[in-house]
């Protein structure tokens, strides 16, 4: 089954994403009240990202349509979030105001709350430039 | 043993179109007047390291000025402001620039703004040619709709960061990282008077059918647009170039939205080479 043969990969990847946004300077800084839940959506895989005070408390790898709530999307092709997942991304892969803008990335759900939490997101976000692609 | 820059700063009350605005600017450096204009929301320290750039203020006199409302200029003196909504506007945004010259008695000014700066210097290539030596757009184009948008001063959001963080994918992930957080730092300080800019950057500023007014034989325009930009893309400041008869364009690599501010190093390599196509049109390529 294709699933199973690269749900390890993909633990591994969020245990690796977990481990370096809980141990970022930045985001611990002034994570305080950085709290919410966020599909990252890269069509071969998907994650909802849970977010308390500033620590990733936990991450459903691959969840059902309905398995786990979240709060906002950020959705994108496969490609778009391997193009992020390198230390020097190609322009309009840089961040998730540019590829919205430029490319097929998409802000859906509780955009607010995103706006909320911008800091802290555009910073874990960034963390994949040392973690590598989600997918 | 403090060190002393050579930059100073000034205060300069003029009026435009009825309003009374205290001016807060800064300069150094001695020659043709080269006047710059700092994108939306923010203000002129994105110009700190152009300031002190001992070659360019060797032969330029630099002068860069928070535009009312952002920095140490404030709103309008002669009228109650916080009854109002801020819209600005491409003729009051032109206005100003033109007041704010004549005030300091410039001669054959050059004119450089970034973003909706470089939309301006394109608005007075259009409107006011016989008033500059030439302009520079930096991160300009004919058009730039998409930013006028209400998440600047949402009330439920932290604006300041908002416009901050909203901003910092406008900048290459090359550019040093502590010039990227000062350029952050800035925009956390500018969020009540970005979205007002924005209504002339994203809305009252359409140029695409006048490109071809713009007359570069008495005002010649150069404009330079980053690589990261995704506002204004290297396409779009290309085709409004050339759009422009003897428009000029240079593509700027490994750069973004704020190149005076994310990245002067990298930035006055490109400057040096617009400033020699302003001297010498004839000689550049189009």
């Amino acid at each position: 089954m294709t699933t199973a043969t690269r749900a390890p990969s993909a633990r591994a990847w969020a245990e690796a994403f977990a481990e370096a946004s809980n141990t970022d300077a930045e985001i611990q800084a002034h994570g305080k009240y950085f709290t919410c839940s966020y599909l990252l959506d890269a069509a071969e895989r998907s994650y909802v990202i849970q977010v308390e005070s500033g620590r990733v408390t936990g991450i459903a790898v691959d969840p059902g349509p309905l398995d786990v709530p979240y709060q906002f999307a950020i959705r994108a092709s496969a490609q778009t979030w391997r193009e992020f997942g390198t230390p020097v991304p190609a322009p309009m892969f840089h961040g998730i105001w540019s590829a919205t803008f430029r490319r097929d990335m998409r802000l859906e759900g509780e955009v607010l709350v995103l706006m909320q939490n911008l800091r802290c997101i555009t910073r874990q976000i960034e963390l994949l430039r040392i973690v590598g692609s989600p997918v | 043993m403090s060190k002393i820059s050579p930059v100073t700063g000034h205060y300069i009350t003029i009026e435009v179109d009825g309003l009374e605005y205290k001016v807060f600017y800064l300069e150094n450096g001695t020659g043709q007047p080269l006047v710059c204009q700092h994108t939306a929301g923010c203000h002129n320290h994105q110009w700190r390291d152009l300031l002190e750039d001992e070659e360019i203020t060797a032969n330029y006199r630099v002068i860069a000025y928070d535009l009312p409302r952002h920095g140490k200029s404030d709103p309008p003196e002669n009228t109650e402001w916080w009854k109002q909504e801020y819209k600005l506007t491409a003729e009051h945004y032109v206005n100003f620039i033109l007041a704010l010259c004549d005030a300091l008695e410039l001669k054959d000014p050059l004119f450089m703004g970034s973003s909706f700066g470089g939309n301006a210097a394109l608005q007075l290539a259009l409107r006011h040619p016989d008033r500059f030596a030439g302009v520079l757009a930096v991160e300009g184009a004919d058009y730039s709709p998409g930013f006028y948008l209400d998440w600047w001063q949402h009330p439920h959001a932290n604006a300041a960061q908002v416009c901050a963080s909203g901003t910092w994918d406008l900048m290459a992930p090359q550019s040093p990282e502590s010039d990227r957080w000062k350029t952050w730092f800035y925009y956390s300080q500018g969020s009540e008077a970005f979205k007002g800019d924005l209504h002339f950057y994203s809305v009252d500023h359409d140029l695409r059918d006048r490109l071809d007014e713009i007359d570069t034989d008495r005002c010649p325009v150069v404009m330079l647009t980053g690589e990261y930009d995704y506002l204004t893309t290297p396409e779009d400041s290309a085709r409004t170039a050339g759009r422009i008869k003897n428009g000029k364009f240079i593509e700027m690599p490994e750069i973004g939205h704020f190149p005076m501010s994310e990245n002067h190093a990298r930035f006055r390599v490109h400057l040096l080479e617009a400033l020699e196509m302003l001297r010498n049109p004839a000689a550049a390529p189009v």
